[in-house]
């Protein structure tokens, strides 16, 4: 029912973008986010574009879940069309608005399934920890997302026994109207906040009685080297965005 | 309703790397108004077996068939599935998980209002219901999720029984509650198969319960049906049931020992307790 949900869960398969380092990923996607958003021009943003389909492309990961993804996304993009086309604000617009919106998702989608919610903790612990100096908390910050990210799942997995229960009782999400939907969903809410809440303070308490301490210096087990693959993929990024400083100069 | 399954097998995540098959050809037929028994390691496949014949999931190999419906891997829709849900009543394994009404009232009544039964009708039902898991009307405007946990398991058996299905199916039912209850539990069921004449299919890896009150017995490993039959027969594989991880119920294993000690064979009885009482009775 709820099995096509892919945001936020880890893909197992060797490729040469899960065994990146998770910094550079980290690093990458900032940078990433911060050119989709800032270019107004359309070479850049299509060149950035190209760059989310090209990690796509080398993550060896089944066309059919990108396709899903992107499909989720036909209503908003239909929405932009029906804005931009009242306002008429020219093609360059809408394409630009398009891509910025698939490129993103598709993004985001390549670094959540290769990389491991552990990982991506780590590299955003090591990118923001020159902000401790400031007095910025990044342990807190990372810790609750990596939280977040864990329950994810957890979340999706009791939305399908909530969903399944009341199939058995002649309500099915997925094969009915648009009302049975809308029940099917306004009955979720409030359990599926509830049980999760009672989970939260459960996880809180577990990790209290093993002497979890937030400022206590971490190590890991695991050794992210920074291979070649590493340099390559972050030199393509700066090399796009030194384009881009450019053109905004120029 | 008939239950019958023709080489069904089930996989979770189909077409990725965790794909993972939990149902492996499977052949069965269960009878009508009988008790049914399904044990097994934890993880052996035996919640998503019974999931199956909701048509909660489908099958992607085979077919089942439940009455006049059939639940197939190719064709992965049925019309008119509530007429199929209708007649069957799933409780699940974690009653908590499966709630989502505010009142019991609600929570009980969800089933009846979406299966078009009449709104004069759906209070008296619920209030039977209760009365018959052994709950009183105090209960009805109470949250289920401030229940404790016995009283939430019997709140989901009731939220089922007031539809009043033909086909009963129990996941893991006595998790959770005391012996009392599960007493009471026990008798339920048999007043379910005796006078209102259901068909039940118990899912548990409690080996008493199973052996105290199911007639057929299947036991699953690995999403395998390894043994089927009636529950004398079952139970007399010993070395396999072991090889399984299943031990054998109290009673038989009890018997077993006095007859390896002395060499006397005592009566059969299902349940330790007749035991105790039988030999209560011989030594005075």
């Amino acid at each position: 029912m709820l099995d096509n949900v892919v945001f936020g869960s880890y893909y197992p398969i060797d490729s040469k973008v899960h065994t990146m380092n998770p910094i550079s990923k980290i690093i990458c996607t900032l940078l990433f986010v911060f050119m989709i958003f800032l270019s107004n021009d359309i070479k850049i943003v299509s060149l950035v574009f190209i760059l989310s389909i090209l990690l796509c492309e080398m993550a060896h990961i089944p066309k059919r879940i990108y396709g899903k993804t992107i499909k989720s996304l036909k209503v908003i993009i239909l929405f932009v069309i029906l804005i931009y086309y009242f306002t008429g604000l020219g093609i360059d617009n809408i394409l630009m608005t398009i891509m910025r919106l698939i490129g993103i998702v598709l993004y985001t989608t390549v670094i959540t399934l290769t990389t491991p919610p552990t990982e991506i903790t780590y590299g955003l612990q090591k990118v923001f920890s020159p902000l401790n100096l400031i007095g910025l908390p990044v342990n807190k910050i990372s810790l609750s997302i990596s939280l977040a990210l864990r329950f994810i799942p957890t979340i999706i997995d009791q939305g399908n026994k909530i969903l399944k229960s009341q199939a058995s009782r002649g309500v099915d999400y997925s094969n009915s109207n648009i009302i049975g939907k809308f029940t099917a969903l306004k009955s979720m809410l409030i359990p599926m906040f509830i049980l999760t809440i009672r989970r939260a303070d459960t996880l809180a308490e577990s990790m209290q009685i093993r002497m979890y301490n937030i400022n206590a210096k971490r190590t890991n087990y695991r050794l992210n080297k920074w291979g070649i693959f590493d340099t390559f993929l972050f030199m393509l990024h700066f090399i796009v965005f030194g384009l881009m400083i450019t053109r905004m100069v120029i | 309703m008939e239950i019958k399954f023709n080489n069904v097998s089930f996989s979770y995540n189909v077409k990725s790397p965790l794909e993972k098959e939990v149902l492996k050809d499977i052949n069965i037929e269960i009878e009508n108004g009988k008790i049914t028994g399904l044990i097994g390691k934890s993880g052996s496949g035996k919640s998503t077996m019974v999931q199956l014949i909701n048509a909660l999931n489908f099958p992607t190999k085979g077919n089942l068939e439940v009455g006049t419906f059939i639940i197939d891997s190719k064709k992965r829709k049925i019309k008119k599935v509530n007429d199929l849900r209708v007649n069957i009543g799933l409780i699940f394994q974690f009653p908590e998980e499966q709630f989502f009404n505010m009142t019991v009232f609600d929570e009980i009544s969800f089933g009846m209002k979406y299966f078009k039964f009449k709104t004069a009708d759906i209070e008296k039902r619920v209030v039977n219901a209760l009365k018959m898991v052994g709950l009183n009307k105090d209960y009805l405007y109470r949250n289920p999720f401030t229940l404790s946990s016995g009283e939430k398991r019997k709140v989901a058996i009731a939220s089922i029984l007031a539809y009043n299905p033909s086909i009963i199916i129990l996941d893991e039912p006595t998790i959770g509650l005391d012996s009392i209850s599960k007493k009471k539990l026990v008798e339920l069921i048999r007043t379910l198969k005796n006078r209102y004449k259901k068909t039940i299919i118990l899912v548990s890896h409690d080996v008493d319960l199973i052996h105290q009150i199911s007639d057929k017995i299947i036991v699953i490993n690995d999403g395998k049906v390894v043994l089927d039959g009636n529950k004398y027969d079952v139970f007399k594989h010993e070395a396999e049931l072991k090889k399984y991880g299943i031990k054998l119920p109290k009673a038989i294993e009890f018997s077993n020992l006095v007859y390896k000690k002395t060499g006397k064979k005592i009566g059969y009885r299902d349940d330790i307790n007749d035991i105790l009482k039988d030999v209560y009775r011989n030594a005075r």
